[in-house]
Order: structure tokens, then C-alpha cells, then sequence
């Protein structure tokens, strides 16, 4: 914590937690390792096995640990693993981005999209795309932080 | 209509439709209270009126299971106001509580008052005079002029910077001492261990700082997404004066716009966020 707060914007690496679903995002990661593309060293992927289990508890964890941004992958709509289970994080996380920005902190920290299996080239596009987006937003200062 | 709530109070005790009725009355200090009456003799102590805000639904799960092992669970008779009778629909959705358990009062709403005699500011925005379900109705529906909630207290947070409204809800929050009175009060609460209090601190500490505060009210009012009836019970016993309802309200709010105008209690309709996606949804790009 202390060593990321000294190191403010002048070299700032955005901290981000990734959330990637067991059946599709998982292995859309791993294709995009053995396609040996290039990726954003800043994601520490947690999997899980549904994107349906990333609860907000997860997301707001996530966020007061440290992370400055939260990027949940899953399948496609339809392609669920357990058939339905994406249709309760499309709704949860739009959701929890407005709320988020009704608390005053900016919803573009925290980002939902869906990966395949297949997909290699769409994972590393849309998590450089999501550090970038990040990097730009500064490191995640709350007072809500302190001590957790 | 106070006498037809207790002559319909005695006739159910006396009966033995229903074990206890559960109203309000007025204690010892002159205030209103909820009010639970077992014996047809203490019926007299029922009363109706602007100042009965509690939401008696609230103890409806606590009364969803048998006194003793191998008893059936007994039957209670509850005054409902409309928006109390939202987060009893909320519950049988949910089957927390036996529609054949309960015997539902409803009451016609003459909208609720503060104790210096002003309407209360959410029964300024509501159009509901008579519950959605009853069993039985007491009193006359008054007229009321048809408003429309514009949820301009929200848009007025919304309106506001981003750092404003980041310390404006750190100030609100920091003032919360974590009583839990919001929970307890609150109808569509009702876990038998609550995530905020495990023993464990598995997601929520159980520390009285910020973080842990701030983090316990929007998981609270997370839970609460189209469930919950903007019933005020949260607001009303909160000790520190915090905003609750500023909080809820925005969630119902955005639940209404991404899902197809739902609002808690209002159908058989569970929640929208636990159901699968009907193709009548608004929701946001997802980035």
C-alpha cells in the first residue's frame, strides 16, 4: 500500500483484478498465452466458475484492497456454461456502475464484457484496452481505503 | 375505521383464525408502536392513524416458523398500508412467508406524518391509497391527486461533480455507528446470519471506520435492488440521520429503467436481478 502510494501518477501501473469465467474467458486467456500474444502485465486473473458468481461484495473487495480497476469476463450471452448464468452479471454489473458513480467514483473502473474460449485476440484487445482506460483514470485514491 | 380493524381483530382471536394481531398502538411515552395482540380483550389498544409509519411486515419472517418442533406455524394477522403490502408481496415471492400463514389487514393509506403534522415527503410522491393485496380492506380510500415519482432527490445527488458526490456520501456515511437498525427494520432483510456480521469477515470487517461502512450500506442497499418498496422503515430508525432512502431510491430507479419499469412488490414477479433477461431490458453498454 505504501509503496503504491508514493509512486503516484509519474509512472503509475493501474492494479487491475480480473474476474474470468472457468469455461469461456479462462480459456480465452490461456489461448491468448499460447498464442503467445501480447498482454498487459497489470491483470491479476481470478477465476471463477461462473461469471454469475462475481457478486458485488467481489467487485467492491476488489476495489478498496487496492485494485484501480475490476474487469469481469464471461461467455457470451447464450454460451453460458450453466445456460443462464450471464444473464444475472449483465444486469448486476451495469447496475453496480451506476451506483458506483452515484457514489462518486467513476464506473469506467469497473468493466463487464464477454471473452470465448476461441476469442485469444478479442482478451488481449480488451484488456489492453481496459489498462489503458484505467491508466488514464489515475490510481483509485479513497479514504475508503485506509487500513483495509 | 379503527372500529372495523378491531372488530375484525376480535372476531379473528376470538375465532382463532389467527393467533396474534399485529398493529400499532400507542406506548407509554405517547408515541406509536407496533402492537401485537393475542387476546381478544386487548384489541381496544389498536389504533390507526398519520403516524403509524412502521412497517409491521418486518415481523412476518421472524413468525414463519413453529414454536416447537413438530407444531405448524402459526397463523398472524397484519395491518398493511400500500407500501408495506409491496414488501409482503416481496416475501411470498420469495416464500418467506405462507400466503395461508398470514391474514392480510389492509388499510386504507391517509399517507403518513412527521411529528411536527406535515405529510411525510415519500407519501407526497406516492398515489398508492389502497394495497395491491388484502384480505380484508378497512376504511375508505382517500382521494389523492395522481403525482408521479420524479426521483428528483436522486437526480439532485446526481447532478452534483464527482468528487462532490464522493464526499458527500463519505460525510453521510462516516456519521453511521453500525447498529443495524436500518436491517432490522427493514422487511426484505432478512437473513438469519447477515453477511456483515459473520464471524468469519469474510467480505464486510466488522470495524466501525469508513471502509467497512461504507461498504455495509451499498451491499445493503445492493441487496435490496428490486426488492425493495421504499417503504422508509431504514431511514426512519436510522439514530445518525443518514440518507437511507436517497440510496435505495437510486437503485429503484435505475432498476425501473434498465428493467422494463419494474417495481418491487407490484407483481409475482421475482426481482429482475435474480431472473434470466426477457429481451424487454434497457440495460447499459456493458462498457
Amino acid at each position: 500500500m505504501s509503496e503504491r502510494t508514493s509512486n503516484q501518477v509519474d509512472g503509475f501501473e493501474p492494479k487491475i483484478v480480473a474476474f474470468l469465467c472457468n469455461w469461456c474467458s479462462y480459456a480465452g486467456a490461456d489461448a491468448a498465452g499460447i498464442s503467445r500474444l501480447e498482454l498487459p502485465p497489470n491483470i491479476l486473473p481470478v477465476r471463477v466458475m461462473c461469471s454469475g458468481r462475481v457478486s458485488i461484495e467481489m467487485v467492491l473487495k476488489a476495489l478498496m484492497a487496492g485494485a484501480d480497476g475490476v474487469l469481469v469476463l464471461g461467455c457470451h450471452i447464450g454460451d453460458c456454461h450453466y445456460g443462464s448464468g450471464n444473464h444475472r452479471t449483465v444486469k448486476r454489473i451495469p447496475l453496480l456502475r451506476r451506483l458506483m458513480t452515484y457514489m462518486g467514483i467513476e464506473p469506467d473502473r469497473l468493466r463487464l464484457d464477454w471473452v470465448s474460449g476461441a476469442e485469444a485476440g478479442r482478451f488481449a484487445k480488451i484488456t489492453t484496452e481496459f489498462v489503458e482506460a484505467v491508466r488514464a483514470l489515475g490510481p483509485l485514491s479513497l479514504p475508503l481505503r485506509e487500513g483495509l | 375505521m379503527i372500529e372495523d380493524i378491531r372488530a375484525l381483530a376480535r372476531e379473528l382471536l376470538e375465532k382463532g383464525t389467527v393467533e396474534c394481531v399485529i398493529g400499532y398502538e400507542v406506548g407509554p411515552t405517547g408515541r406509536v408502536r407496533p402492537a401485537f395482540v393475542y387476546e381478544p380483550a386487548d384489541v381496544e389498544r389498536l389504533i390507526f392513524d398519520a403516524r403509524c409509519y412502521h412497517n409491521l411486515v418486518t415481523y412476518l419472517t421472524r413468525r414463519n416458523k413453529p414454536r416447537k418442533k413438530g407444531e405448524e406455524v402459526p397463523t398472524t394477522a397484519v395491518l398493511v398500508k400500500p407500501c408495506d403490502a409491496r414488501s409482503l408481496q416481496v416475501l411470498l415471492n420469495e416464500n418467506q412467508v405462507q400466503r395461508d400463514k398470514v391474514y392480510i389487514i389492509g388499510v386504507a393509506c391517509p399517507g403518513m406524518q412527521n411529528a411536527d403534522g406535515t405529510p411525510e415527503l415519500r407519501c407526497t410522491r406516492c398515489d398508492q391509497r389502497v394495497p395491491l393485496i388484502y384480505d380484508v380492506l378497512c376504511g375508505e380510500p382517500p382521494e389523492v391527486p395522481a403525482v408521479t415519482d420524479t426521483y428528483d432527490d436522486v437526480e439532485r445527488i446526481e447532478a452534483l461533480p464527482l468528487e462532490e458526490r464522493l464526499a458527500y456520501w463519505l460525510g453521510e456515511l462516516d456519521r453511521c455507528i453500525r447498529c443495524y437498525a436500518c436491517r432490522q427494520a427493514c422487511p426484505t432483510c432478512f437473513c438469519s446470519v447477515c453477511e456483515a456480521e459473520r464471524d468469519d469477515s469474510l467480505w464486510v470487517g466488522i470495524a466501525d471506520r469508513i471502509p467497512e461502512k461504507a461498504f455495509f450500506h451499498i451491499i445493503r442497499a445492493f441487496h435490496q435492488a428490486g426488492r425493495c418498496a421504499e417503504c422508509n422503515a431504514c431511514e426512519a430508525v436510522c439514530p445518525m440521520g443518514i440518507p437511507l432512502s436517497l440510496i435505495n431510491r437510486k437503485v429503484a430507479k435505475d432498476v425501473a429503467q434498465m428493467m422494463a419499469g419494474y417495481r418491487a412488490g407490484e407483481s409475482e414477479e421475482p426481482t429482475p436481478l435474480v431472473t434470466m433477461l426477457t429481451g424487454e431490458e434497457a440495460i447499459d453498454e456493458i462498457h
